[in-house]
């Protein structure tokens, strides 16, 4: 027993112990190495990841708003806090400009485009869900919507208890055409000339649905050119006007008209019977529509609208429609427009002409507005005479403009209210702007 | 901009452009001068028509009719119907003004009484 156990003792001294020194030899002087290349590893591995780490924050900056911020971008966001702040401060169509001041800063927040990249995020990028809501401004879905809203809730009473006032309607747009003469002074092509004379119309959804056919950068003219996209800027000229209304107009009128003219008083309307009403918005539709068939979805949705509020069996459909459907779609449009206002597309020479052509249509419509109402008195009986205060609200722009005749009537004589005279005019302004944007369609589209 | 700019944009004015100003004026006045036309004569002479007719079934003057259902002043309309408004919605205001207080008699009610309890024990 003895014996084997040194036998085994020997044996494991010759042949197993240096055999296990040799591979511990080896494996330490594999370790070395090992940990040497490790260290080296480790090494490279702090430094690639140092490495991506700075790569990593060069491309977040890359992909942030301020590495690709432009200063068109901030001018622009500076405009979109303008409009905001008109809204909140003097509450100037609030509606309107607090969808679009914060459209102009979503649009104008910017993004990385790089070498094409679609990152799926802005209005124009395919694909984006701001781009799918573009869909209804482009292709001129929400401006019906709009007027078939504006149908529900308009009262047609004081047109129709004295027809007369449509003719002031009618006057105010003389505004569209010259500013469309003045648009090809400037050297704009003849589909966006008739574009940016719409705005003459005071009518958003009108200059809208109009500027989408004509100035949409997609129709290719006789030459060959694209025409340019004007939306953005003839949306934003149309709605800014329509929200200085009361700053445009009352000096024009004050210069227009002489004391005695504005004490004029109008004879109180007659009642209107229900029959009348349910009447106005089915042969309105037929007579105008006939004449001029392009206006027929705006004019179409508008008489639609008006039917389903006088009908008196709809209440609902004219519930809805003057109330969520014109909410949400005045949300869309709003939000849409002030979006696609992006500074490499909004700031432009164009866009400045546009904006001087729009105050300048602005003006124009007021002036042959009030000036045709003092025309017509010439013609009436004394006692039958029109004052000349409401010729303003031949412009579109509802109720903004009565209002404007109100008030402006008002500082003449604290008992003579116009408004309801006012409101005449401007549900004619309505139908009149969108007759001629039909026929302009039907001229230049 | 400056006159190079203006004379290249008169040369855009040709014919095409005074027939769209003109007949877009025209076309403007003309369909708004039938809607006027048509609720001012046509319209009316339907409705008068209508009233003469009422007014021969009732055996009553048809002018007289017409002053009553369709030369009234929206004004008047409004005053009554501001005065059935506030007929209806402020008739509480039409009270007394006189506040009383009523004893209310009670019966007597045996529920809680201890001496009908105590009976029944």
């Amino acid at each position: 027993m003895m014996a084997l156990l040194v036998i085994t003792s020997l044996a494991w001294l010759a042949f197993v112990k240096p055999e296990h020194d040799r591979q511990q030899a080896m494996a330490d002087s594999g370790a070395i190495s090992m940990v040497t290349s490790l260290q080296d590893q480790e090494q490279e591995t702090r430094e690639d990841t140092e490495h991506q780490f700075v790569q990593g924050l060069k491309q977040f900056w890359a992909f942030t708003g301020f590495r690709n911020a432009t200063r068109g971008n901030l001018i622009m966001m500076v405009i979109g806090l303008i409009f905001i702040y008109l809204a909140i401060k003097y509450e100037y169509e609030p509606l309107l400009l607090i969808p679009i001041g914060t459209g102009i800063l979503i649009g104008n927040i910017p993004f990385f485009t790089d070498g094409g990249t679609n990152l799926q995020v802005g209005i124009y990028q395919q694909g984006s869900v701001l781009n799918y809501l573009y869909f209804g401004v482009l292709k001129g879905v929400y401006p019906p919507l709009i007027f078939l809203g504006i149908g529900a809730m308009t009262d047609f009473s004081s047109l129709i208890s004295n027809p007369r006032l449509l003719l002031l309607g009618a006057a105010a747009q003389v505004g569209i055409f010259t500013t469309f003469i003045g648009a090809l002074l400037l050297g704009f092509a003849k589909p966006e000339a008739g574009a940016i004379g719409i705005i003459g119309g005071a009518d958003g959804p009108t200059a809208i649905f109009l500027s989408s056919r004509l100035a949409n950068g997609v129709n290719v003219l006789s030459d060959g050119t694209t025409v340019k996209n004007l939306i953005g800027p003839i949306a934003i000229a149309a709605y800014s006007y329509m929200a200085l209304v009361p700053v445009i107009q009352p000096p024009i009128m004050r210069l227009l008209t002489t004391k005695k003219e504005r004490l004029i008083r109008m004879k109180p309307p007659r009642a209107v019977t229900k029959t009348e009403k349910i009447l106005f918005p089915i042969f309105g539709l037929l007579l105008t529509c006939f004449i001029s068939p392009s206006a027929l979805p705006l004019l179409g949705m508008l008489f639609f609208g008006n039917l389903l509020k006088e009908s008196g069996v709809t209440k609902r459909l004219a519930e809805t429609a003057r109330t969520s459907l014109i909410d949400i779609v005045t949300i869309m449009i709003g939000l849409t427009v002030g979006a696609s206002t992006q500074a490499d597309v909004f700031l432009t020479k164009e866009s400045v002409l546009i904006f001087g052509l729009g105050a300048a249509a602005f003006a124009v419509a007021t002036f042959s507005g009030v000036g045709f109402a003092k025309i017509m008195n010439l013609f009436l009986p004394e006692g039958d005479k029109i004052n000349p205060l409401i010729g303003n609200s031949g412009v579109s722009a509802v109720p903004d403009s009565a209002r404007v005749s109100e008030m402006e009537g008002l500082k003449a004589d604290k008992t003579n209210h116009l408004l309801m005279h006012a409101m005449g005019p401007n549900v004619a302004g309505v139908i009149g702007s969108a007759i001629a944007a039909g026929i302009l369609l039907s001229y230049l589209g | 901009m400056n006159w190079i700019y203006l004379t290249e944009g008169a040369q855009a004015l040709d014919q095409l452009t005074w027939t769209v100003v003109v007949v877009g004026i025209g076309i403007v006045f003309l369909s708004l001068l039938i809607v006027y036309w048509f609720f001012r004569y046509i319209l009316t002479f339907i409705l008068n028509f209508r009233l003469r007719n009422f007014a021969r079934k009732k055996g009553m003057d048809p002018a007289e009719v017409q002053t009553v259902k369709t030369l009234q002043s929206g004004e008047v309309n409004a005053a009554i119907a501001m005065a059935i408004y506030q007929y209806f919605n402020e008739l509480h205001d039409v009270e007394s003004g006189v506040v009383t207080i009523k004893r209310i008699s009670r019966h007597y009610s045996p529920w809680s009484s201890k001496l009908y309890n105590m009976k029944n024990l």
